[in-house]
């Protein structure tokens, strides 16, 4: 009896010990790689972007992934000046191409693209860690957990590894613990790494097939007093997409 | 104009029909555009507003019909000299009495743009009618495209659909067949296209050999039977190869084209283009283009040259060219830039400050002014004409 009960104080002790070192920081953003990177997906999203100036210009798109987010596809559905643009990126977004139906060209791009501005939005392609920037550019280390939005969230610094082009010197990152969703995600500038660029906020957090999914996204500018709104209109996960979808035939369609 | 009007009509009440049915789209946009130039010591100025109305239809998921109509109308200074932008040793071949024909007239125009039908199968696409044919990597030049030439100073705007049937064949993933015939008088006469288009690791090749008559003309005889400059068609057999991918992180494009002419001497272009987005935001493009046709010596330009340039019947008089183009976004809804055309040739300069400013959703302004730096003869000589272009468009 005694022996059980020192096996289950030592178990005891151990326990919360164990749980701390349990996840590191790359399991952490392993998870939310993961989570970002569905096998399959649609959605419909609508950006809004408010301006300094309090305009808005929306934007209303498709996109399809598959393969873990190895294969993207997007397609602008409104407003009518971008209407039929679409863009492909494959093997993780090292391969982009863009298509532009009043020309009907397909444009390759190289991977810099990624750091131009989506639509002129607060969001270019590697704030939204396409295909797995999260993984590839950064070194993570875990600080110390903190609540954040109302969530318990692990706390993150992810470091921009010294081989690595991204626009960030480091990202702060608040993953919920529960459903590993990056509540909050603070990015900083290239150069210095005490200058905050820009915050991102998830919200609206459903369970849609078996899938923690924030339906409403808003990057906050602080250097140009701007933000812009990313709302998820419909999500399917987990769909049969063909392979000829991500091809430049499917591009064009 | 009157007899057009019932047409207009017409086409507007079916499409306004067709597009209360879910599956057919209308759509276009209508652009407002000012053009002026300084020549000698005068600005002249010429507007023009375009109708562009579009219309989309998915039939079956097999099959889809796109079509556009466009209208436009030119106002002010709608009748230009061509002599008034050209040097005086080049006016001299003038033929006596034939001045009054080199004008460049801009007419209103109204017209059937594109028109096509795209039966999509298993196994291939099949392309049939007036459809835009865009060949080629390069931005401002493409030495494959033999179908279209760009504007320099708005390299981006839409070209004009062409008569023709074209079928691609999808080999895997990775390659694409296409073959394309433009039908003319004759089977002879008629353009033949094949390419074959795919991807090796993080490049796009394509391997292209077309088959088409050069229809350019000799502005040093008019034919006064046709009422026009002398034509002087060839045939021209290009063979040529294309590339686009990524090279130490930056974009990087090449696009080659050789060309066997029928009475003529034979010439290649090249293009050679690379462009990097900063972190800061700003784009930056430079473009090399050499054209064999061009001349190493602007004292050797000559009126059939310029004549042909200016028509668009030939991309480039001078042999070497760069382009460079950056883009910064100044605020959230604007963006400014500037694109130099250096003739390396013949050491002369065009500098073409842009801007882009989004309105709203659907409308947008683009403005560029002109200023060309180079001494008389020269291809951005001063005496073209310094200048400038806004155009305002709205989409619908």
């Amino acid at each position: 009896m005694n022996k059980l009960m020192i096996s289950c104080l030592i178990a005891l002790l151990l326990v919360p010990a164990l749980y701390g070192q349990e996840l590191m920081g790359e399991d952490i953003v392993q998870k939310v790689n993961d989570l970002f990177n569905v096998e399959s997906g649609y959605a419909k999203a609508k950006m809004t972007i408010v301006t300094t100036s309090g305009q808005k210009r929306t934007f209303i798109y498709d996109s399809w992934s598959k393969n873990k987010g190895e294969k993207n596809l997007v397609r602008y559905l409104e407003p009518r000046r971008v209407k039929g643009q679409a863009t492909l990126m494959l093997n993780n977004a090292d391969d982009i191409w863009m298509y532009f139906p009043r020309t009907q060209r397909v444009r390759k791009l190289a991977s810099h693209a990624k750091k131009q501005k989506m639509q002129g939005s607060d969001f270019s392609y590697e704030d939204m860690g396409s295909g797995d920037a999260f993984i590839n550019d950064f070194s993570p280390k875990r600080l110390k957990d903190e609540k954040m939005e109302g969530y318990d969230c692990y706390k993150l610094e992810l470091t921009r590894k010294p081989d690595s082009d991204v626009s960030y010197s480091r990202l702060i990152m608040w993953v919920i613990k529960e459903n590993f969703v990056p509540v909050v995600i603070d990015y900083y500038d290239e150069d210095d790494p005490t200058l905050q660029e820009k915050r991102l906020v998830e919200s609206d957090i459903r369970v849609i097939d078996d899938i923690p999914t924030a339906m409403k996204v808003v990057m906050y500018n602080k250097n140009d007093n701007t933000q812009t709104e990313l709302e998820l209109l419909e999500v399917k996960y987990n769909i049969t997409l063909e392979d000829s979808m991500f091809t430049e035939r499917g591009l064009k369609k | 104009m009157k007899k057009w009007l019932p047409v207009l009509v017409f086409f507007s009440l079916s499409l306004s029909v067709y597009s209360g049915q879910d599956s057919v789209e209308l759509f276009g946009y209508f652009e407002s555009q000012a053009m002026g130039a300084d020549i000698k010591n005068e600005f002249l100025l010429l507007y023009s507003n375009k109708l562009r109305v579009d219309l989309k239809t998915s039939l079956s998921e097999k099959v889809t019909f796109a079509a556009n109509f466009d209208y436009i109308t030119f106002h002010g200074k709608t009748d230009w000299n061509i002599l008034d932008f050209l040097p005086s040793d080049v006016t001299a071949e003038v033929p006596a009495g034939t001045e009054s024909f080199y004008m460049l007239p801009f007419s209103d125009r109204h017209f059937l743009d594109n028109a096509y039908l795209k039966l999509s199968f298993k196994h291939f696409d099949l392309t049939v009618g007036k459809q835009q044919i865009s060949l080629g990597t390069g931005y401002v030049w493409n030495p494959t495209d033999v179908f279209n030439i760009k504007e320099l100073f708005d390299p981006t705007y839409e070209q004009p659909g062409h008569n023709a049937l074209r079928l691609d064949v999808p080999l895997g993933s990775m390659y694409t067949l296409t073959t394309l015939f433009a039908p003319e008088d004759t089977w002879k006469d008629s353009a033949k296209l094949i390419q074959l288009k795919g991807r090796i690791s993080h490049f796009d090749y394509s391997l292209i050999g077309i088959e088409k008559v050069w229809r350019f003309h000799d502005y040093t005889q008019f034919d006064f039977e046709n009422m026009n400059f002398l034509e002087l068609p060839g045939k021209r057999q290009l063979l040529g190869a294309s590339t686009a991918g990524e090279l130490l992180g930056l974009g990087v494009w090449a696009e080659y084209a050789y060309n066997w002419m029928e009475n003529s001497e034979d010439f290649y272009e090249l293009v050679v283009g690379t462009d990097y987005t900063f972190n800061f935001q700003t784009y930056m493009m430079i473009e090399y283009y050499r054209n064999t046709l061009g001349k190493t010596d602007y004292e050797h330009y000559n009126l059939n040259d310029w004549m042909r340039m200016i028509a668009l019947e030939q991309k480039a008089i001078s042999r070497d060219q760069v382009y460079v183009f950056i883009q910064h976004p100044a605020t959230d809804l604007m963006s400014v830039g500037i694109s130099t055309i250096y003739s390396i040739s013949d050491n002369s300069l065009a500098l073409v400050p842009t801007l882009n400013y989004s309105f709203s959703d659907n409308v947008e302004i683009f403005a560029y002014l002109n200023f060309n730096i180079g001494k008389e003869g020269k291809v951005f000589a001063k005496n073209m004409g310094n200048g400038g272009m806004i155009r305002a468009r709205v989409y619908f």
